[in-house]
């Protein structure tokens, strides 16, 4: 065994010896490339389950009535049929409809991913930069601001480590919750948070079978008992005095007046109109707590990827400008930082499209959404974003939504292949030889 | 204007500190509910939060502990070796050209948000390659694995390239010099080296496997098993708290909806001290080349 193991004094296994050297070249160069092989298949699998051609039947009004696999539907497609393929404007501005993958689209999906990133990019980019000067440009004095500095430092590493589903507790605990300083965690399903812009009404069914509304003012139970001769509002505005009778037989006949009246016990549930400024504390499940949470997962990014930026600016430069009379305020704010600008816009970017792509923080803070009747109407309306859809797709018992979401995971990447060039571009057409 | 960054700073303590206290203050207010106790979470086998009625469940945390071993020790099996080769091949063999579409495939690849790659590994991973391979269920363990270690594969690769990169030029000339071929120089010198770096990528890809949330809710199935077989389905830490998110069949402020707290305490711990490990390796171990 020794005598094998001492190649420097077997002259007769040279050969061999130079024989393993290139087939170990060689088989690293094989394993290498099973990266390639690795990326090759699963953009092939995911197009071409994405782009799978359908077969859509429209009927006369032009509203999609179904739409098939088309090799499902080789028979029986008759001359209405129009063949498309996964992604389309329909499929790009449609919403959510349960059951039906045929009809299902992003719109909502791409509007909620594109404001939570912008969001959360206002929060997480200045603090980032911020942190990033801290650490890089200013040697404290102070003994507290230095154990700060050493601390911040030795912790950035960690949090980078932190699962993010983590932060997506952190982020329900926090920012939905508010540590349940203003119990919302609760069973009973009344939370009375701290709130503005929101008009409360309460809803109910009239004999006539309309709906009509009337103001909560102090009441927040829900769902309540209707009292005499509330004043409410129907549905065309006009406003009238509810009156409750204790049989059907009570109220009159008439349709038109009927719809004043209202069986004794019947339950009247909470219903709110929000303002685009309805902002509320704790935040509860909605789309600012999910963009701050991002914010917190893509901060420590933020913060590495600027210090590399801000660290990359020569040192010479600093001094020139210190040796000018300039603050050191002045020289990270007029020579370190517009040096620095390019590097860090291109970590900024980076760390977006890992925001956007980001689907288990989101999950845990606004919950499994698909799709919201109501749409985004303000920072506290809860809203889908393109991964959760991926995942609520993906997992649907419906296997028409596995094409959808393919679909959907198409847009997806398109989207990131875009911020990544975008932020290629700019590292190599902004980033000037200083050194 | 030093007070605001200082600020900006304490955003990222902050979040530590608000991560460690609530995870201990709510883990705390779990165990001491009414018939929960720590050594039952510790070390029972069974765990069935969510899936009965009421405040009667199992709460042992090993069946999902097991499921993240499982798939951790698949992903790493695939992602460590892997990883390695192709550091060492992009370091010291890769010419321009190949590096050129290595490189970037690496880098797109470390891109790819991981819900992706929990749907490729159960439409195609499953049902295409473990299919042909023996009994393997929907939702398997091996399949979730598998795409981990996918996942991995990146990070190993750019952290251990950078520590074998890192091994000054006059140690493979050395090593030359006295006659080594490549294969030689490579194993025997220039790994060993970087040793202290290349664990430290292993950990931090171990903390990462374990960390993996969409993958595993996805690939992974729904059912907290306690075994080592890979071809049944598998809950996992992460799995349960995505999964419990999702469905919403836990009521917020039951006692079950605080369980959520104890088994992200324990991920927190596990990844931690991993990272932590990993950190330490790298900067007590390292070997010093002036």
């Amino acid at each position: 065994m020794s005598q094998n193991d001492n190649f420097y004094s077997n002259p007769k296994a040279e050969s061999t010896r130079k024989f393993t050297s290139s087939v170990f070249a060689m088989a690293c160069l094989i394993v290498s490339s099973l990266a390639v092989v690795i990326l090759v298949t699963l953009l092939a699998t995911i197009v071409i389950s994405g782009k799978s051609v359908f077969v859509v039947k429209k009927d006369q009004d032009g509203n999609v009535v179904s739409r098939f696999d088309a090799d499902e539907a080789t028979e029986g497609t008759d001359e209405s049929g129009e063949i498309r393929s996964g992604v389309n404007w329909n499929f790009l501005s449609g919403d959510h409809v349960d059951n039906k993958p045929e009809q299902s689209g992003i719109g909502q999906a791409v509007l909620g991913s594109a404001l939570i990133c912008l969001i959360c990019a206002a929060v997480a980019i200045p603090i980032g930069i911020g942190t990033a000067i801290f650490l890089e440009e200013f040697q404290p004095r102070n003994k507290i601001l230095r154990w700060i500095h050493g601390l911040v430092q030795l912790n950035i590493s960690n949090l980078a480590g932190v699962p993010s589903i983590v932060y997506g507790i952190l982020g329900l605990t926090t920012f939905v919750y508010l540590f349940n300083v203003l119990p919302s965690i609760k069973t009973d399903p009344t939370p009375i948070p701290w709130e503005v812009g929101a008009t409360h009404w309460y809803q109910t069914r009239t004999l006539g079978k309309n709906i009509v509304r009337f103001k909560a003012g102090d009441r927040t139970e829900t769902p309540i008992e209707l009292t005499q001769n509330e004043i409410c509002v129907d549905g065309e505005g006009n406003e009238f005095e509810l009156i409750i009778v204790d049989k059907r037989s009570d109220a009159p006949a008439d349709a038109e007046l009927r719809k004043g009246y209202a069986l004794r016990g019947r339950k009247a549930s909470m219903v709110k109109d929000t303002w685009p400024w309805f902002f509320r504390l704790p935040f509860g499940k909605c789309l600012l707590s999910a963009a701050l949470t991002l914010a917190l997962v893509i901060l420590p990014i933020v913060i590495i990827s600027s210090q590399e930026a801000i660290r990359a600016v020569p040192r010479s430069i600093r001094e020139a400008a210190f040796g000018m009379g300039a603050t050191q305020w002045q020289v990270v704010r007029k020579t370190v930082l517009p040096a620095a600008t390019p590097g860090i816009m291109t970590g900024a970017i980076l760390s977006m499209s890992r925001a956007i792509g980001e689907a288990a923080p989101v999950l845990a803070v606004m919950g499994g959404v698909l799709g919201t009747t109501r749409g985004i109407e303000s920072l506290m309306s809860q809203t889908p974003v393109l991964p959760v859809t991926i995942y609520g797709w993906a997992g649907d018992h419906n296997a028409g939504f596995e094409n959808a979401s393919s679909a959907a995971i198409i847009v997806l990447l398109v989207v990131l292949l875009v911020m990544n060039s975008i932020a290629i571009l700019i590292r190599n057409r902004y980033e000037k030889k200083l050194s | 204007m030093v007070s605001l960054l200082v600020g900006c700073a304490l955003v990222t303590l902050l979040t530590t500190f608000g991560i460690i206290y609530m995870l201990i203050k709510e883990s705390i207010g779990f165990f001491s509910s009414d018939g929960i106790n720590v050594w039952d979470f510790l070390t029972g086998t069974k765990w069935s939060v969510g899936r009965t009625q009421g405040d009667d469940f199992d709460y042992g945390i090993w069946p999902l502990l097991s499921g993240t071993l499982r798939i951790t020790v698949i992903a790493m099996m695939l992602a460590l070796p892997l990883g390695l080769v192709t550091a060492i091949y992009l370091s010291e063999y890769a010419p321009k050209g190949v590096r050129a579409i290595l490189k970037p495939t690496l880098e797109i690849l470390a891109g790819i948000p991981t819900v992706v790659l929990g749907f490729f590994a159960v439409k195609f991973i499953t049902p295409n390659i473990l299919a042909h391979l023996g009994d393997f269920k929907t939702f398997n363990a091996a399949a979730a694995g598998i795409a981990v270690g996918i996942l991995c594969i990146p990070l190993v690769a750019s952290l251990a390239e950078d520590a074998l990169r890192a091994v000054p030029r006059s140690l493979r000339e050395g090593a030359y010099g006295l006659g080594s071929t490549k294969l030689e120089t490579t194993l025997k010198v220039i790994v060993p080296a970087a040793l202290s770096g290349i664990i430290s990528a292993f950990l931090l890809a171990v903390a990462r496997a374990i960390g993996e949330t969409m993958v595993v809710a996805l690939a992974a199935g729904s059912s907290p098993t306690f075994t080592a077989d890979p071809r049944v389905p598998s809950q996992t830490m992460t799995g349960f708290i995505v999964h419990t998110f999702k469905s919403e069949n836990v009521v917020p402020g039951t006692t079950g909806y605080y369980s959520i707290y104890a088994v992200a305490a324990m991920l927190f711990l596990i990844t931690f001290v991993i990272t932590l490990i990993g950190q330490i390796v790298r900067l007590r171990y390292r070997e010093e080349y002036n």
